[in-house]
């Protein structure tokens, strides 16, 4: 064995492989060809095994050659690995095609009912401005639902909410959540900002805009110089945040026996936008809210000095903001819980 | 309060359109709801003039007409009427008008003759009240001109607050209008042409209680010939929404529309005499036992609380709520008695709410009279009688408080009102607005009382010299008693809209938890678990609330309240379905579980949180649940997704979640076989701990008991429900998630089967392993369940997945050998298992 014979064998091993890698037909093949070439009982060591018997000079030379022919293989190898790998995963890929427009596994998820979601809407608007979250009995004195409201047994004013009594004495389901407001007043010391949220009964049979069972949202903010003036800046913002910036308000007189001035709090009809229409009673404007002057009358019930500390309240029906915002023409649907209603909210 | 706009502007000039004037009267508080125009159902009618009245050749009862409407042609008309004449102005409705009632007018052949339209009686147009004859119009009215351009009107809806009963009148709106558009108010004349003997030899009058009667003021026409009212009257009633009935009521019921003063017109003849010979009326409380038949023909026994107008022989009518029947105007009346009192509003009150008789006469008298109106009620009636329906007005009145009280006069502060409103009006500005209603004032020059608070309990400040202002208050503004009353009239009348905004400037209240925090982080949960919120009525039928009465124990979770006391029942319900307050939440989900079954919507998953409400001899309880319903399928089944029917797991998964939710520890069941609402076989109590050992949840789970479906007729199949007390409903916020570091060993996890009877529940078996497994069990899974070979017949294995590990190595498998050793062994002895190698 000379140096000509081993090189003559290390290219003739390089064509061999060369050829036999262009027979492999899959990827296991090249491997099973790498093994049988490069591997450390392979042919390429086998050929080397020869380089005992040259000369000490020829050495290097060999060396050499076994390193180009080693990296040339391995070039062919992975060049050929390559090509067939991306075969079979193509052919994986048609195999594992599938109709993606079909549709989604659907994910079940309900909803949250209209009228809770509007009194919690508006408690967070109001909690952006400070109000805080009170709760307070539905079920009432006569007290705290009328007289200490300025109400007194008799007056005329009781003609604004028919009443459900009940079969305890001196007790009535709450008809507004004004009472809160008097349990407020007796329990903390201005400076207040209040929201009460809740349910109210009324003596009042069903139709499309009144139920005898319905929410509202109470407002309360006592102190030293709040005024009229706080009150309708206060309700603007609100009206923003909840049907839009830029909507058009009204602010005029209304009447409650426990505010002076009583306020009526309008918003520019959501409908029409303002030249009138069937849904604002061609007036162009939709009454969202109640509102006034906390009555000094009201203030001293509840310990508070008229001369020193003044405010306002408000109340509103969250399903009627509700109606307005996502123009729901029927109150009935609801306390109906018909899931057809309740799952257009999401 | 309708008022027709003809009748306004008798009163008030103004310039403005309908919608002006509604809008000006809006934002000065006088509401209007609703603009009616009368005359739009008179299209196609117009005036005709009768040229022929002939017989009907072949019907008694119906004639032919030959009638000019004024456009050049004469038109046949067959007509039933009898009052009709040659020469006489009528109202025709041409073939296309469409009258009152949707009544078409169409050519027609009545009995052989033809009718082009037809002659119109006043009812029929809704014009007046009379339906026996044709409306005879005025000769002078312009033939062939439209009906709507001659009796057309505007009419508003003005909805009157009750503090101003003053302006449930016309000349009340006139003064607001007065205020917006500057004009003067004319007020109807009231002088009357007297003669004879005076009033007070023909009527006395005796008020026992002044209290209930501060005024009464009685007057005598004699000789009056009782008829229809002219027509334009009874047009001017109906459009103002009351019914015409004869000369001397409508004379009454103009007066009440007119000035807002009620009044009764008696039959003096039905009236007992007193010992002077004079008609003696007395106005008195009803007496035990006494009965009167009033005007609308009903006999009532009367309450000793009735204030009553009497005569010597018994009553004659219940004083400002109806007059009696025997001394009715009729026909046959020829001496008529004037009635124009004051009366106490809250007695009124009360007695037309005691006979269901609210009417429009005691809605005035219950918000109060100005004392003034007695006497100008009594005034412009009389003259009106005289004017209609004939006869003498005795001279002068029978007055029981002749003297005129004097005005009120109400201090306030200027600086006061501009603090409350937030305006910088000072007092010039101030007192320049009130005086456009009339409210005239004067700087006080000394210290000064301010009212600021009426009724009961009044109270007032002192104003130093100089800093007050006091106004003289028209007398018929009863509303207007204290400081911030007179506050609210300078914002009114100045306009609400020129109160600047502003944002409040002023101090923030501290914080405080909303009480809705938890409530809502349960709410999302829940609705991301697939479950929809449901609000149902709190008020439920007594059938309701005995069938799902829960008779569990109930055990409030920590911060809620328990659910106590009786039923609370409504004493005036409205109907029997909601007579109760509810005890439970579960029969309400149920009844919407049924409702949408109806609807064909059968996989629902509802939730409510709601309050239950209990009763005790003097005080109420209410307390917050959560109530679940569960029926259908699971998932929404789709191509991909086959269908599942819910169980009992899926409840319990939601229940599960919301422990997780509040840092409690996986709810315990036990089996709850004696809850007649569900399914003894189906159902547990469940509880859920806080890491502190308090309540987190309790209550109960469970299928709706099969008995209980059927007797509600209920569509669905299986329905799960749940009630639970859970801790954070009624407030207080969820806890603060404290994260646990890492493990920094690997566990070591192993499977134990165990083979148990079927009486031992899972949860004995959980129990027990936790108990017998030692410090490294860091949790124990239940992961398989199997049934059959080689298992006997009540028989089943649980498999469970326990992980085993420390935090400071890792355990070798000779511990967590010895470990499943220790478990299989106690398992073995206490509950007889079988441990599979």
């Amino acid at each position: 064995m000379n140096l000509d014979d081993l090189s003559r064998d290390l290219e003739t091993l390089a064509e061999e492989t060369a050829s036999a890698l262009a027979g492999a037909s899959d990827v296991a093949a090249v491997e099973a060809l790498e093994l049988d070439v490069l591997g450390k009982k392979g042919r390429l060591t086998g050929v080397l095994r020869g380089i005992g018997a040259l000369p000490a000079d020829d050495r290097p030379k060999v060396g050499a050659i076994a390193n180009r022919v080693r990296a040339t293989i391995e070039a062919a190898v992975a060049e050929r690995r390559t090509i067939l790998g991306s075969a079979e995963l193509d052919a994986r890929l048609r195999a594992e095609t599938i109709d993606v427009t079909m549709p989604g596994r659907p994910i079940r998820r309900g909803s949250l009912h209209p009228s809770i979601e509007s009194m919690a809407e508006i408690a967070r608007i109001f909690a952006q401005f400070g109000f805080v979250t009170y709760e307070t009995p539905e079920i009432e004195t006569d007290e705290y639902n009328f007289q200490d409201l300025n109400i007194p047994q008799d007056h005329p004013a009781r003609d604004l909410w028919d009443t459900l009594y009940v079969d305890i004495p001196g007790r009535l389901l709450r008809t507004h959540t004004s009472p809160g407001q008097i349990h407020v007043m007796r329990t903390v010391k201005p400076p207040i900002r209040a929201i009460l949220p809740g349910r109210c009964f009324r003596y009042e049979a069903i139709d499309a805009s009144h139920g005898t069972e319905f929410f509202q949202v109470e407002g309360l903010m006592i102190d030293e110089g709040t005024t009229l003036g706080d009150l309708r800046g206060l309700l603007d913002e609100f009206a923003h945040a909840m049907f839009g910036a830029g909507k058009k308000t009204r602010f005029r007189p209304g009447y409650y026996p426990f505010t002076e001035p009583s306020v009526a709090f309008d918003v520019e009809c959501l409908v029409c936008g303002g030249p009138g229409c069937p849904a604002c009673g061609r007036s162009g404007w939709m009454t969202i809210l109640g509102a006034g002057m906390v009555h000094p009358v009201v203030l001293r019930n509840c310990g508070l000095d008229p001369e020193r500390y003044q405010g306002f309240a408000f109340g509103m029906g969250p399903e009627r903001i509700a109606m307005l915002r996502h123009r729901i023409n029927d109150i009935r649907l609801f306390l109906e819980n018909d899931l057809r209603f309740l799952g257009q909210f999401r | 309060m309708r008022v027709p706009l003809s009748w306004l502007r008798e009163l008030v000039a103004f310039d403005l359109t309908p919608e002006q004037l509604a809008e000006r009267l809006t934002l000065l508080g006088m509401e209007v709801k609703g603009i009616d125009r009368r005359g739009t159902e008179w299209a196609n009618v117009v005036v005709g003039e009768l040229l022929a009245v002939e017989k009907h050749p072949r019907a008694d009862r119906l004639s032919l007409t030959r009638v000019n409407t004024g456009a050049g042609e004469v038109l046949e008309i067959v007509c039933g009427a009898t009052n009709i004449a040659v020469g006489q102005r009528v109202p025709v409705a041409l073939p296309g008008a469409v009258l009152p009632g949707n009544r078409r007018i169409e050519r027609t052949e009545k009995m052989g003759a033809v009718s082009n339209g037809m002659l119109c009686s006043g009812d029929e147009l809704g014009l007046t009240a009379d339906a026996d004859g044709i409306l005879i119009l005025a000769p002078e009215t312009p033939l062939g001109a439209k009906l709507a351009d001659l009796y057309g009107d505007v009419v508003l809806d003005v909805d009157v607050k009750p503090n101003r009963g003053d302006a449930l009148s016309i000349v009340g709106i006139a003064r607001e209008v007065a205020a917006v558009a500057g004009g003067a108010v004319r007020l109807p004349p009231t002088d009357v042409v007297e003669g004879g003997r005076p009033a007070v030899e023909r009527l006395s009058v005796a008020v026992e209680d002044a209290g209930l009667c501060p005024r009464f003021v009685g007057r005598w026409i004699e000789g009056v010939t009782v008829g229809p009212s002219p027509d334009w009257v009874q047009m001017r009633l109906l459009a103002a929404g009351i019914r015409p009935i004869s000369n001397v009521v409508d004379a009454s019921n103009y007066v009440m529309v007119e000035l807002g003063k009620p009044i009764h017109t008696f039959d003096a003849g039905a009236v007992a005499r007193d010992p002077r010979g004079r008609a003696g009326l007395q106005v008195r409380l009803a007496r035990a036992g006494e009965r009167m038949e009033t005007l609308d023909h009903v006999e009532r026994a009367l309450d000793p609380e009735t204030l009553l107008i009497a005569d010597a022989s018994g009553p004659l009518g219940i004083a400002g709520v109806m007059g009696g029947a025997t001394s009715e105007v009729s026909d046959a009346t020829r001496d008529v008695i004037v009635e124009s009192a004051i009366f106490d509003p809250v007695s009124i009150r009360r007695t037309a709410f005691r006979y269901a008789l609210r009417s429009e006469a005691s809605l005035r008298f219950e918000k109060g009279q100005e004392f003034r109106l007695a006497r100008l009620g009594a005034d412009r009636a009389t003259r009106l009688v005289a004017e209609w329906a004939g006869g003498t007005v005795a001279v002068g009145a029978v007055d029981t408080h002749a003297q005129e009280p004097a005005p009120r006069r109400i201090a306030f502060r200027p600086a006061r009102v501009d603090r409350l409103l937030g305006t910088d009006l000072g007092i010039d500005a101030q007192r320049e607005v009130l005086r456009r209603v009339g409210i005239e004032t004067e700087v006080s020059s000394s210290v000064t009382d301010v009212a600021i608070a009426a009724g009961e309990n009044p109270a007032s400040v002192a104003a130093s010299a100089g800093t007050a202002v006091i106004a003289t208050v028209p007398t018929w503004r009863r509303d207007i008693e204290v400081e911030a009353d007179l506050a609210e009239e300078v914002a009114r009348v100045h306009g609400y809209e020129l109160v600047p905004p502003r944002r409040p400037p002023t101090e923030m209240p501290a914080w405080r938890e909303s009480p809705l925090a938890a409530r809502d982080a349960i709410r999302e949960a829940l609705v991301g678990a697939g479950l929809t919120e449901a609000v149902t009525y709190a008020l439920v039928s007594p059938r309701m609330l005995e069938a799902f009465r829960w008779t569990f124990e109930d055990r409030p979770a920590v911060g809620e309240a328990a659910a106590q006391g009786r039923p609370v029942a409504v004493t005036n319900p409205l109907s029997l379905d909601h007579s109760l307050l509810r005890q439970s939440i579960v029969g309400s989900l149920v009844e919407v579980v049924d409702t949408n079954a109806r609807h064909a919507i059968v996989d629902v998953a509802i939730f409510e949180i709601g309050r239950g409400y209990g009763g005790e001899p003097d005080r109420s309880h209410e307390w917050w649940r959560l109530g679940l319903a569960l029926t259908g399928a699971v998932e929404i089944p789709a191509w991909n997704q086959p269908r599942r029917e819910v169980d009992l797991d899926d409840a319990k998964g939601a229940i599960e979640l919301i422990a997780r939710l509040l840092g409690a520890s996986a709810p315990s069941y036990s089996p709850l076989t004696d809850e007649p609402i569900l399914h003894p076989g189906r159902s547990a109590t469940v509880e859920a701990r806080l890491p502190n050992g308090d309540l987190a949840i309790a209550g109960v789970v469970g299928e709706l008991h099969p008995r209980l479906a059927e007797a509600w007729e209920l569509r669905a199949r299986r329905v799960i429900v749940a009630e639970l007390s859970v801790a954070g409903l009624t407030g207080g916020s969820l806890a603060v998630v404290r994260a646990a570091p890492l493990p920094r060993f690997q566990p070591n996890e192993r499977d134990l089967t165990v083979d148990v009877p079927d009486s031992v529940p899972a949860a004995e078996v959980t129990q027990h392993v936790r108990e017998a497994a030692g410090a490294h069990l860091q949790e124990a899974t239940l992961v398989g369940t199997y049934r059959g070979h080689p298992l006997g017949p009540d028989e089943r294995s649980l498999t469970f997945r326990l992980r085993f590990g420390a935090a400071d190595r890792v355990l070798s498998d000779a511990e967590v050998d010895t470990a499943i050793g220790t478990i299989s062994g106690a398992l073995a002895d206490d509950i007889g298992a079988r441990i599979r190698s």
